[in-house]
């Protein structure tokens, strides 16, 4: 007994002593001196790889002091800003240059994340960008992003079914429920299942962008601008969000929409199985893909329906370039992110993968637009589409619409105005938080 | 220098007992300690401008009103009991059909271990497409060639949640059952022996022999599930998002929205507390069940 119990503490600390070292070698390995600058950048996985890895290697090709590493984050904006945030909140140095949704500079901004572009990105050079594109980059009076392409809903119909049934593309919602009611009805009798309409209704962010077309397009409003307080209460936010749950779910729409995020709704209008699809503009170059598409050539776009009185309303969505405040490479950040939002790569972009620009003189680019033909049409589209709410606190703002919304619209007995005052009083107590 | 055999023991038991003291300190007691601290404050990561102000038990106070922390807690619980009471049920039925040899009994052994070697996070998503409204293999099996009535299982709040259920009971029972098996195989044959020569059925074996004896096994089960199911997190992360309607919401996942998507740090700590606060009254409860157990048999 007592001679056992001698060497143990020594086995211990020889065991310590075998893990020692491997921490000192791998904490003072040294580096080669190294020329080239690295900038890490965190992206998420993009629907066409290729036209990322081609403009990547062009910017090596003409920066050979300048070498890119990607970091690839998850497709879901959400998880997307968890992933990101986590880094920024720990002052990583592992990210140099980011990509922002739409929503995001305000909350960046405001928490320190984002760097203040200012002289690097001068009022002068502001101007050649779409107004709308450059306020969701403004926080304070300071820019912290570089759009690099807007989205902004449109709707997407068959074009042989419409002219099958001679219709023309709804101007109003409710000449789409009834066109799709009765293409439906009559594809039923000639024994082809289809259904009318497919959108984004899972509780998730772009359930949030899907239902502010419905309540724009109303004259309702979700959040006031300048107050910030909600507006949910407003006979025309509950008229719209009234009009999607007993007319669009369940109806037109499969019960289904309720799972689906961008990804399966587009999946069931490329398989031919919807007269009406919303979406954003990158659908065009999937859905006319004869590769991925069984209806391909057969797709019609347009302007959002709106509500009889209102207007037609686009949310504006959209990614934008921002450099970490904690980079220790912010020159060759900056460098990296002027080559991006450049008019010659912004092309690319547009050309080979569908997004729509964020430079206006390339709405009028001839190649863009025989890439695109509906980005000549579509430009008040994309000049007009309207912002989600500005604030820092956005993202809590959003956990509470999406929340209502999905509660509104999953019930059919659902008491729309006990919903939403419900959470007009819990946004007003985040907005108050800010105040 | 001569130490004494007693001290010499304790400089032992001590160089032993430190490491693995060291560990729990690190990563168990300081991140729930920190957690508390983090409660008693008001911190929005997004508004740094406001600084970390100390706020006693405001956060609380506002859990406690707060309608969807409620909702969140009685989807948890409801979730925590009836998953728990399947998984001992099946765990059973497992344990008892392992516990026998038979033909191929090694492959059974084994086949029932796959769930739960799998990772959460894949099973889920092998459930989200099981549920599918297109293409899942339920509305396959359920209307066949049917296509038309296929139904979206996941759109609907209550089947949502009983999916959610489901997946976690498919998943863990057969660790239950791991657990029951061990209970099973400390009871004697002679018991079942003398049992069958008194001319007792199988029935009556299973109430006045197995189900007695397995007593201990059960309730470490019932522990080391009930605990596990309050922290169900990854399920609702993958098949649902806590919708629709927030129908799944629990309240681990409410309190992840809270600090990671909307940099609530405060108030979200507040959340994590309380999570582990039911779960160690509910540790504590059990363990002196067991405890008790296990003397009574003793004696």
């Amino acid at each position: 007994m007592v001679r056992r119990s001698f060497p143990s503490p020594f086995i211990i600390l020889t065991l310590l002593a075998c893990f020692i070292p491997v921490f000192f070698i791998s904490g003072c390995e040294k580096k080669p001196e190294e020329t080239v600058t690295t900038v890490r950048f965190v992206t998420w996985k993009p629907n066409q790889p290729e036209v990322w890895d081609e403009i990547v290697a062009l910017f090596e090709n003409e920066n050979p002091d300048v070498k890119i590493e990607r970091e690839t984050g998850p497709h879901s904006s959400t998880a997307f800003h968890d992933l990101l945030t986590q880094k920024l909140k720990n002052r990583s140095r592992d990210v140099d240059v980011f990509f922002m949704d739409v929503i995001w500079p305000s909350e960046f901004a405001a928490a320190g994340w984002a760097m203040p572009l200012g002289e690097l990105f001068p009022v002068s050079e502001r101007s050649a960008f779409l107004d709308g594109a450059i306020l969701a980059n403004t926080y304070d009076g300071k820019i912290y992003g570089v759009p690099l392409f807007v989205d902004s809903g449109v709707l997407y119909y068959r074009t042989d079914l419409l002219k099958k049934y001679g219709f023309s593309p709804p101007e109003t919602w409710e000449r789409m429920v009834d066109q799709a009611a009765s293409i439906v009805a009559g594809e039923k009798k000639e024994g082809t299942g289809i259904y009318g309409f497919s959108g984004q209704f899972k509780q998730y962010e772009g359930l949030v962008c899907n239902m502010m077309e419905y309540i724009l397009s109303n004259n309702g409003r979700m959040i006031d601008p300048v107050t910030g307080k909600s507006d949910l209460m407003e006979k025309a936010s509950i008229g719209a969000v009234r009009f999607v749950r007993d007319r669009i779910i369940g109806n037109v729409a499969p019960r289904g929409v309720l799972t689906y995020q961008e990804p399966e709704s587009l999946d069931v209008f490329i398989q031919g199985k919807a007269v009406f699809h919303r979406n954003w503009p990158y659908a065009w170059e999937v859905s006319n893909n004869p590769g991925r598409s069984a209806v391909a050539g057969k797709v019609g776009i347009s302007r959002l329906p709106h509500f009889p009185g209102g207007e037609s309303h686009s949310t504006l969505g959209g990614w934008q370039l921002g450099i970490s405040s904690y980079s220790e490479n912010k020159e060759a950040a900056w460098k990296f992110v002027k080559f991006l939002s450049s008019e010659r790569v912004q092309k690319i972009i547009a050309v080979k993968s569908g997004k729509a620009p964020t430079r206006k003189i390339l709405y009028g680019d001839r190649e863009v637009i025989q890439a695109n033909p509906h980005f000549a049409g579509m430009r008040d589209v994309f000049a007009t589409a309207y912002p989600r709410p500005r604030s820092p606190l956005y993202p809590a703002i959003s956990n509470i619409l999406q929340r209502y919304f999905s509660k509104a619209i999953s019930d059919p007995g659902s008491d729309l105005e006990k919903e939403a005052e419900a959470a007009s009083e819990e946004i007003n107590r985040i907005v108050a938080l800010g105040r | 220098m001569k130490l004494n055999l007693q001290t010499r023991e304790r400089i032992f038991a001590a160089s032993l007992i430190v490491p693995c003291f060291l560990f729990v300190s690190v990563f168990a007691f300081y991140p729930i300690l920190y957690s508390f601290y983090l409660s008693l404050h008001r911190i929005i990561l997004t508004l740094p401008a406001l600084g970390q102000k100390f706020v006693w038990f405001q956060n609380y106070r506002q859990l406690f009103q707060d309608r969807i922390a409620l909702h969140s807690l009685t989807n948890t619980l409801i979730f925590v009991f009836s998953s728990t009471f399947f998984e001992l049920i099946f765990g059973l039925v497992i344990a008892m059909v392992i516990n026998r040899h038979f033909r191929g009994w090694g492959v059974v052994r084994a086949a029932v271990l796959v769930p739960w070697a799998i990772p959460t996070v894949v099973s889920s998503q092998m459930w989200r497409f099981i549920f599918n409204d297109k293409y899942g293999l339920l509305n396959y099996i359920a209307f066949g060639s049917d296509v038309a009535s296929y139904k979206a299982w996941l759109a609907d709040p209550l089947y949502a949640f009983l999916a959610v259920i489901a997946a976690d009971v498919w998943k863990t029972s057969s660790f239950a059952g791991l657990l029951i098996l061990a209970g099973l195989q400390t009871i004697p044959d002679e018991l079942y022996e003398s049992a069958r020569i008194d001319g007792a059925n199988a029935w009556q074996q299973f109430w006045r022999i197995t189900l007695p004896l397995l007593r201990p096994a059960l309730l470490i089960a019932l522990l080391f599930r009930t605990m596990d199911a309050f922290r169900v997190f990854d399920l609702v992360f993958v098949m649902t998002q806590g919708g629709p309607a927030d129908s799944t919401n629990v309240l681990q996942f409410y309190g992840y929205k809270k600090i990671f998507a909307e940099g609530l740090m405060g108030y979200g700590s507040t959340i994590s507390v309380l999570v582990f606060l039911i779960t160690f009254v509910i540790a504590i409860l059990y363990i002196r069940m067991i405890g008790s157990g296990l003397i009574q048999e003793k004696t």
